[in-house]
């Protein structure tokens, strides 16, 4: 219960700083739409290739816009040594992981919400009715993102040059992810309009694996 | 390239990676024991 | 050091032995003929580079459990050794694939997932690079070892359920259930030729850790001697107005 609360108040707190500039939002929102743009300039897809490479697109868009999103959860606690203050305060440190997980978890679905339509204009890509299990492949897709992100987050936080640490550790990790996600997504923007049942399962495999991890390892982390 | 050149080719470049890196393994150790002797130097001097 | 050299010259004895016996002792296979002899080196450095990783997983979550420094030593040498193994077996695996399937490169399930591992491996040896402090170095490089090794059979599973097979299905696990004798015999001593190397070459590697730690350790002992030496800071307190 004391871990829940703890979890929820810093989880209120990141919320809290992020609405008030916005900053990470409109940084990560403008970056995705710039991967867009240029898939357009560089390959100039026809209808039928737009709908057949979308996912593909659309889910590297969130996981290159998403691993730099991922990055400032643990930097920016070193300013006025914020972290120290947070493995010192009598709390799990799951807690504090987790807090950060669903607070860019949150943010990144916000992202995706504004962009998902987006891509489904600019690339003449209907959305009607699969929006309820797109959002679905969504949330699996960025929990593993994020799960694993602020992991990484916490781990290169620590590092030199850790905003370009952060993508090479991540991104190659998460081609498993990426294959499921793009495979679901375009099982569903496909003909057939429906979810592929092993992938799915594949994704929630992927997020309960490294969420347990996330949780087991905790504790190292907090002590890096 | 023939067959026989690519599997020759496959048989160098096993033992060529092997043999080089053990080579800079060989390299950084002498580099690194003269480091401690020198730091054991260091220390009896103080 | 008194085993080093019996084992250093059994194992020069078996890749003496493994090499001549792959290029003429073994038969000719049936479709690919004499390149097919590439197997004899290319699976032996795949099974190198799974021990030494499962050996880096294994010092990474020994590290954590005990903070004794021989696991972190032992988990960065493994880890540097597979990547070695890595990189052998897969230039193998192109000069392999160029003669028999007319393309260096294809993005199949094993090519692609060994790859990935490839990258994982060198993401975590970048880690280290970049982090200063020796223990907070050895415990976020451990944590990053467990995940990329757990990684690995979940990359292999989603690379297999990708629909682009190129790779030939497996000869001794899962292949066809008759495989000619002399093949075998030649092969299992490719491997322990192959295996006992990556031993050495690890044994080697991990002893250059060691004398670095000792290096590392010396340092220290010289900076606090320094600081032992120096005056102690008088204090002001007291002193100011007369």
């Amino acid at each position: 219960m004391k871990g829940l609360r703890a979890t929820f108040t810093l989880f209120a707190k990141e919320c809290r700083l992020e609405f008030r500039t916005r900053e990470l939002l409109t940084a990560t929102v403008i970056f995705s739409l710039i991967i867009i743009v240029f898939f357009n300039f560089a390959f100039d897809p026809t209808p039928a290739e737009a709908r057949r490479f979308g996912p593909g697109l659309l889910w590297i868009a969130f996981f290159f816009a998403g691993s730099l999103m991922v990055n400032p959860s643990f930097a920016r606690e070193q300013i006025n040594d914020t972290l120290d203050a947070l493995r010192m305060a009598p709390i799990p440190s799951f807690a504090v992981l987790s807090a950060k997980m669903l607070a860019n978890l949150l943010f990144l679905s916000i992202a995706e919400a504004i962009l998902v339509p987006v891509f489904s204009i600019f690339y003449n890509v209907s959305l009607a009715g699969i929006v309820g299990r797109l959002i679905l492949v969504l949330v699996l897709g960025t929990i593993g993102l994020v799960t694993t992100g602020t992991v990484f987050s916490a781990i290169s936080a620590h590092a030199r040059m850790r905003e370009l640490l952060l993508p090479v550790l991540l991104l190659p990790f998460l081609t498993p992810l990426l294959i499921a996600a793009v495979s679901t997504t375009i099982s569903l923007f496909g003909e057939a309009r429906e979810l592929d049942r092993t992938w799915m399962i594949f994704l929630i495999g992927f997020d309960v694996v490294f969420f347990t991890t996330s949780w087991l390892l905790s504790d190292f982390l907090a002590e890096g | 390239m023939n067959n026989f050149q690519f599997l020759f080719t496959a048989w160098m470049v096993v033992w060529a990676v092997f043999f080089v890196y053990e080579i800079s393994v060989a390299k950084r150790v002498s580099h690194v024991r003269e480091e401690i002797e020198r730091l054991k130097q260091q220390l009896q001097e103080r | 050091m008194k085993t080093r050299i019996p084992i250093t010259i059994f194992v020069a004895l078996l890749i003496f032995c493994g090499g001549y016996a792959a290029l003429f002792v073994a038969p000719d296979e049936a479709t690919m003929h004499e390149i097919q002899r590439i197997f004899y080196f290319h699976v032996p450095l795949w099974t190198a580079m799974t021990i030494a990783f499962s050996t880096a997983c294994f010092s990474n979550i020994a590290w954590l459990a005990s903070r004794r420094p021989t696991f972190d030593l032992l988990g960065v040498a493994s880890a540097e050794v597979g990547i070695l193994c890595c990189t052998g077996g897969l230039i193998t695996g192109m000069l392999w694939g160029k003669p028999v399937w007319g393309i260096w490169w294809t993005w199949d399930p094993r090519l692609t997932s060994t790859f990935i591992l490839w990258l994982l491996y060198i993401s975590y040896l970048l880690l280290r690079e970049l982090i200063e402090d020796p223990h907070r170095r050895a415990t976020l490089s451990a944590v990053f070892g467990i995940f990329a090794y757990l990684d690995l059979p979940i990359v292999l599973l989603a690379t297999t359920l990708w629909p682009r097979g190129q790779h030939p299905q497996p000869v001794l696990f899962g292949g066809p259930k008759s495989i000619n004798h002399t093949m075998l015999m030649v092969f299992f001593v490719c491997m322990a030729s192959i295996v006992g190397v990556m031993i050495l070459v690890l044994m080697d590697r991990y002893r250059l850790e060691r004398l670095r730690f000792e290096a590392d350790e010396l340092r220290v002992e010289i900076e606090s001697r320094e600081m032992d030496s120096q005056p102690a800071v008088q204090g002001t307190a007291g002193k100011g107005r007369s």
